[in-house]
């Protein structure tokens, strides 16, 4: 997870964004998985939910790398 | 379908096992040629085969196909019909003919514009996935004729139609369980429901009158149609090769007349039977009077009505057949909307065509047919024969889904020629130019018409509602498509099954329709009916009925049954008192003496039972003996699609037979061979053939009381179980799943036959039958903790959630350029200090993390909004703790939009909890009132204890035997590691279930009646008397407590009453209504009535004025400053200022007068006071003000204030008494 706030962050790190200008803070691409061929696909914000290996348009998105913890009661 | 025998044998010696490694091994390799269970896909297939049947298959034209032909052609005219002029001899000029010649409808594809997409078929999981329709692409060639008959053509899309799953245009057809699995389906997907917006849905089989057969009815109402009428009629429903209807009537009236009664587009017609007869055939009178009397010249009655019937016609002073056609075509001419250049007797003889015993083609079988029912509407009359049931199954056929579908996409088709037609007619006469030679002025027109068929069917399927010009011969126009729920899977099975009355009998009063008949026999389950309003008119075939979806081939069967002794139809001078009509689907084929009607009937049952003279098994042979006063004989006989079938032994030569609800009754069937007497004719292949498949799934439900196996079949329907194995590819709005099903031990043998261990439904618990805590009292059961917190029916909900950013409010209306995205804008920070709250849930593409546990209002979602550039969020809505299970990004038809719509499916879980509802599989429902610690139960001195105690009280009033036979089944089935078969009617009185299994407990060790010492869990004393201890079957059921405790202290309140409002959602109050208020006032209890009528709802404080009772004058002087002074008069008020402004106009008013009388020394009268007097007592009396104003403060219900305020809108005044 990069550098989420541009403008007005405080500690911006070494790329991104630290100039202060409107540009839009660069995300990191999200992986999704194609629900017709199990393909992993990379899509970014604003484009089209479309299998790069099948053309399906259905995707899942996959389960967090981060941790869940929840309290056990 | 199952023949109904295969499946139970040798249970005597073989027990059952649970074939566990078998299950298991099918379902991780499903097999890849063909499915697990062929069974499954058998009992949907009339669904199916009906809409298959939609479609020409080889050389055998579809049910659209022949509707297309049917419709035929329209024709417009360029002339305005003004004769003479410069547009022809008539006026109309040029004809152009106009029709629909082919119809095509494509498989689910990708759409063209798509070009990525690898697989260019769609499956019905995307259908479901992405919340769309399975839709396949519907076109038809539409055809005209110019000016010199030439024909063109074009093509024209008619949308995209809903397709049935697995179908003939379905992409999953004939797939294997393997196949199916890879595309994400169900190994038993048996399809036969539609896909609309993500939903299932699917057309309800619905009851209608049996197909061209009269039946005689005797209905009062009949009498109200217009004077002279009676009671009496007969009525015959024909059904075109297309499968629509129309439904013929034949009145009696009481001068000896009857009248043929048809409808067209809605409206009634009525027509003298003379009128038709004639028009015909040019019959002489004659030729009707011997047709219809039928050399019985000695029924005076019979003579006389004909008499009468023959004279009452000389009015109309026609005397041939082309004079009644003309006639005919004369008066309808406007409603029939033919070509204006058709003549009159054209067009009569189109009306006779298309609306009378449509059936029949030629006029002479017509002729024939009414001659037939006069014969039997005389009959009834004169008391020879009774009033058929039109209740009862043997008159009674189902409507098929597919054939509904046909219909409606027929009448479209029809509506498209006639606004096309209505289009040019409207043209000419606004003086357009209207030229048929050319192509763009056809084009202009086809282009003002809605071609969009696929649009209304997809309607009709997502609503249910019928909108039809002429109401398909149909008795509602609603209610006819219903929800596939997959709450689980008895529940999902038992929709395909199920087939309603009509909801125009659901409003009756009477509650003849709902009554069980023993004609519906092996047809309609007598168990498997809902309880409450729908009892009886919403039922579920036997397992075994078929309904037949093919026609037969039965052309050659006349000939044959000329060669066996039967008279022709043709033949004059029969003799109607001997013979009897021999009719074949409404036809009349011949007749025949009753001794050798008899003697064919046996040859053709013999002939079908043994394949001779490719004689149909599923030929329906119904004899109907001469009787007196009874049914109307004939021998009748019917191959036709729709009716319901069912498979019996002939016990003539042992072969199979089909027999059908009409010839049922006139059979004699043994329900077992033991029963077989001298005169039956068939034995049942089982003895619980005539069960539902939930009914059947009932463990040894003939020892229970009838009502309780009833509640059961609604219960099995209601459980927690497990609703489908491709949970993963669901998006349904809510399903329940139990996390720890079981295979039960003790099951019938059907529960293998319909795969039910796929599908577990509940779990094996240990039963104790013991009043051992007060806790199980009134049906309640108490739960052992340890069995809870070991998962003992432990389930979980899925709820699926939609955000679609198109209907968030903010979202541009075009597609193509959204303002808003999903995903978090700059001004959310997600890392470093001061982290925005979100992102515990959501992640940078502004979607929820997998897993991730959300309470009521964290966000769901995050979407930028651009054109104020800030992230706003959907939040979760529910009450209860959730977890985000699937994030699916959904695109749109084309692959080609960017993410505007998203699917979540949470997960909350369901533990059991005090209040949740468990059941027996005997219709023996409890709520869970205690988690009891385990060290507290009573154990057995193998030291078992129990996951559920109820409470004996439970047995002798609902006698459900079936249970305690199942307790101790189960017991010895899991001692001995047995499957136990639950089969009803597997034991007699000398075989008794209570032996069988008692022997096995004591083989087990145990005492033979399954009964055995227990020690109190508590002092661990031994019980005084033995426990009656087993293993049961439980199941869970969907009512939880979680989804239905209300419970409120204070709240939002009611605006205008400020009474708190009602309902759960809103965090609402419950109504304590007059019986409750009653309850306290019989109690005495008037300190409680006064906290819920009061001070919990609507308590307030009013002032009131003393003088004139008045709550609604109060009015204020500023007396922060003083009291006032007007006048030089001091004014009264309260110690606000308060004071009654009616009492101070009046006495102002008083003052004037007084002063003016005295001026003028005329006398005063006294005004009177308000109308409504209403006493308050002293206690709510608060705060009387003590110096000079006249008003008080008391507590008053907020609602009478606001009565108080209406009244006086309406001019009445409301006076209060104050004590």
């Amino acid at each position: 997870m990069s550098d989420p706030t541009a403008s007005q962050g405080t500690q911006g790190p070494t790329g991104g964004g630290g100039m202060g200008g409107m540009m839009p803070p660069p995300r990191e691409n999200m992986d999704y998985i194609c629900a017709d061929c199990g393909a992993k696909n990379e899509i970014k914000p604003r484009e089209p939910i479309r299998c790069r290996e099948c053309g399906h348009r259905i995707m899942y998105k996959k389960r967090t790398k981060r941790m869940v913890q929840f309290e056990a009661r | 379908m199952p023949n109904g025998s295969g499946s139970d044998s040798g249970t005597a010696h073989r027990a059952h096992t649970f074939n566990t490694l078998a299950r298991e091994q099918a379902f991780k390799y499903p097999p890849a040629d063909g499915s697990v269970h062929e069974i499954l896909n058998e009992f949907v297939s009339p669904h199916l085969e009906s809409f298959n049947a939609l479609f020409d298959e080889g050389d055998k034209p579809g049910l659209l196909s022949l509707g297309i032909k049917d419709i035929g052609e329209r024709v417009a005219f360029d002339g305005d019909g003004r004769a003479e002029s410069e547009s022809g001899r008539l006026g109309w000029g040029n004809r152009m003919r106009i029709w629909i010649e082919k119809v095509t409808i494509t498989k689910p594809m990708v759409p063209e514009r798509d070009k990525t997409a690898l697989e260019r078929r769609v499956f019905p999981s995307e259908a479901r996935e992405r919340l769309t329709s399975y839709r396949g692409r519907m076109s038809i060639k539409l055809c005209w004729t110019d000016l010199h008959g030439q024909k063109n053509e074009v093509h024209k899309e008619c949308g995209l139609l809903p397709v049935m799953v697995r179908s003939v245009r379905c992409n999953l057809r004939g797939m294997s369980s393997a196949d199916l699995v890879r595309y994400h389906e169900e190994p038993e997907e048996f399809g036969g429901y539609f896909v609309i917006n993500g939903n299932e849905r699917l057309i309800r089989y619905l009851i209608i009158p049996r197909r061209n057969h009269v039946i005689a009815l005797s209905r009062p109402s009949f009498a109200n149609r217009g004077p002279s009428y009676t009671s009496h009629a007969v009525q015959i429903r024909c059904v075109r090769p297309d499968q629509t209807s129309a439904t013929n009537t034949l009145h009696y009236l009481s001068n000896g007349n009857a009248m043929l009664r048809f409808s067209w587009r809605k409206q009634e017609y009525v027509i003298p039977i003379m009128l038709v007869l004639k028009a015909l055939v040019g019959a002489s009178d004659k030729e009707i009077f011997e047709g219809v009397v039928m050399q019985d010249y000695d029924n005076t009655f019979m003579t006389d009505r004909v008499e009468l019937l023959l004279r009452s016609f000389k009015v109309f002073t026609m005397h041939t057949g082309d004079q009644c056609l003309e006639y005919l075509g004369d008066k309808f001419r406007v409603v029939l909307g033919m070509p204006e250049d058709w003549t009159n007797a054209a067009l009569g003889a189109w009306l006779l065509q298309k609306m009378v015993l449509v059936h029949l083609d030629s006029p002479r079988e017509k002729f024939r047919m009414l001659l037939f029912m006069l014969r039997k509407l005389y009959a009834l009359v004169s008391g020879s024969c009774r009033p058929d049931n039109p209740d009862s199954p043997q008159h009674q056929e189902v409507l098929l889904p597919g054939f509904l579908y046909g219909m409606i996409i027929k009448e479209r088709f029809e509506e498209i020629l006639n606004q096309i037609r209505n289009l040019i007619t409207v043209d000419v006469r606004n003086g357009v130019v209207v030229d048929f030679n050319d192509q763009r002025y056809f084009n202009k027109v086809t282009s003002r018409v809605n071609f969009d068929v696929g649009a209304k069917l997809s309607n009709f399927l997502a609503t249910g509602n019928l909108i039809s010009p002429t109401g398909l011969d149909l008795q509602q126009a609603s209610g006819f498509t219903i929800v596939a729920e997959k709450l689980n899977w008895q529940r999902y099975i038992s929709h395909f099954r199920c087939i309603h009355r009509g909801a125009f009998f659901a409003e009756l009063k009477t509650t003849t329709v709902r009554k069980l008949l023993p004609e519906a026999w092996g047809f309609l389950c007598p168990v498997h009916t809902p309880d409450g309003s729908p009892c009886g008119l919403l039922n579920h075939l036997s397992r075994t009925c078929r309904i037949i979806t093919r026609q037969l081939a039965v052309s050659h069967l006349p000939a044959l049954l000329n060669s066996y002794g039967m008279t022709q139809a043709f033949v004059p001078s029969i003799d109607g008192r001997k013979n009897l009509c021999v009719q074949l689907d409404g036809r009349i084929i011949g007749w025949a003496r009753p001794n050798v009607a008899a003697q064919l009937a046996q040859y053709l049952r013999i002939w079908k039972t043994e394949g001779q003279h490719d004689i149909p098994l599923d030929l329906e042979i119904g004899l109907v003996p001469p009787s007196k006063g009874g049914q109307y004989p004939g021998l009748y006989l019917f191959s036709t699609m729709s009716r319901m079938m069912r498979p019996v032994k002939y016990l003539a030569n042992g072969r199979d037979d089909q027999i059908g609800p009409f010839e049922q009754v006139y059979l004699n069937i043994a329900v077992t061979p033991e029963e077989i007497e001298g005169d039956s004719s068939h034995v049942e292949h089982n003895p619980t053939n005539f069960l539902s498949i939930l009914a059947n799934l009932t463990p040894f439900s003939d020892f229970n009381q009838s009502p309780r196996n009833i509640y059961q079949c609604q219960m099995g329907k209601q459980t927690m179980g497990t609703p489908s194995t491709a949970l993963k590819h669901r998006t349904d709005n809510k399903l329940y799943r139990l996390q720890s099903g079981q295979s039960p031990v003790v099951r019938p043998a059907l529960h293998n036959t319909y795969a039910m261990d796929s599908f577990p439904n509940g779990t094996n618990a240990i039963v104790a039958v013991i009043s051992y805590t007060g806790y199980d009292m009134e049906d309640a059961m108490i739960l052992n903790k340890s069995a809870h917190e070991r998962g003992f029916a432990y389930g979980s909900v899925y709820k699926s959630q939609i955000i679609d950013l198109k209907d968030v409010r903010g979202a541009s209306k075009s597609s193509t350029d959204p303002t808003l995205h999903f995903g978090l804008g700059r001004d959310i920070r997600v890392e470093g200090e001061k982290v925005h709250p979100c992102a515990h849930f959501i992640d940078l593409d502004g979607l929820p993390f997998i897993g991730c546990r959300v309470s009521s209002g964290d966000p769901l979602a995050a979407y930028i909004d651009d054109t104020s550039g800030r992230t706003k969020f959907v939040k979760y809505k529910g009450d209860e703790i959730a977890y985000i299970e699937e994030v699916r990004l959904l695109g749109n038809d084309a692959g080609d939009g960017e993410l505007q719509k998203i699917q979540l499916t949470l997960r909350i879980t369901r533990a059991p909890v005090i209040g949740d509802k468990f059941s027996s599989r005997h219709g023996q429902k409890g709520v869970c009132s205690q988690k009891w610690p385990a060290v507290d139960m009573p154990f057995s001195e193998s030291g078992m204890q129990p996951d559920v105690i109820i409470n004996p009280h439970a047995f002798p009033s609902r006698m459900t035997i079936g249970m305690l036979v199942e307790s101790m089944a189960g017991k010895a089935g899991a001692m001995h590691g047995l499957a136990q078969d639950a089969t009803p009617f597997k034991f007699s009185e000398e075989d008794t279930a209570v032996d069988y299994f008692g022997r096995q407990l004591l083989a087990a060790g145990y005492n033979y009646y399954g009964n055995e010492p227990m020690y109190s869990g508590i002092t661990g004393q031994e019980f005084a008397a033995d426990i009656y201890l087993g293993v049961v079957y439980y199941q869970r059921l969907r009512h939880m407590v979680l989804d239905k405790f209300q419970v409120r202290t204070t709240g939002a309140v009611d605006p205008v009453t400020r009474q708190p409002i009602k309902g759960r959602k809103r965090g609402g109050g419950i109504r304590f209504g007059e019986m409750e208020r009653d309850a306290l006032i019989a109690h005495g209890t008037s300190f409680l009535l006064q906290d819920r009528l009061m001070n919990c709802s609507d308590y307030s404080t009013a002032w009131v004025c003393r003088t004139c009772g008045s709550l609604i004058s109060l009015g204020y002087d500023d007396v922060s400053l003083g009291e006032a002074v007007i006048n030089g008069e001091l004014r009264p008020t309260g110690p606000g200022g308060e004071y009654c402004r009616v009492c101070r106009t009046a006495q102002e008013e008083l003052d004037e007068r007084e002063r003016q009388a005295f001026a003028t020394g005329q006398h005063l009268q006294q005004k009177s006071q308000g109308d409504v007097r209403v006493k308050i007592p002293a206690q709510n009396i608060f705060g009387r003000s003590g110096k000079g104003g006249n008003m008080d403060v008391v507590a008053v219900p907020f609602v009478f204030r606001y009565l108080c305020a209406e009244l006086a809108s309406m001019g009445i005044a409301v006076s209060v008494e104050v004590e």
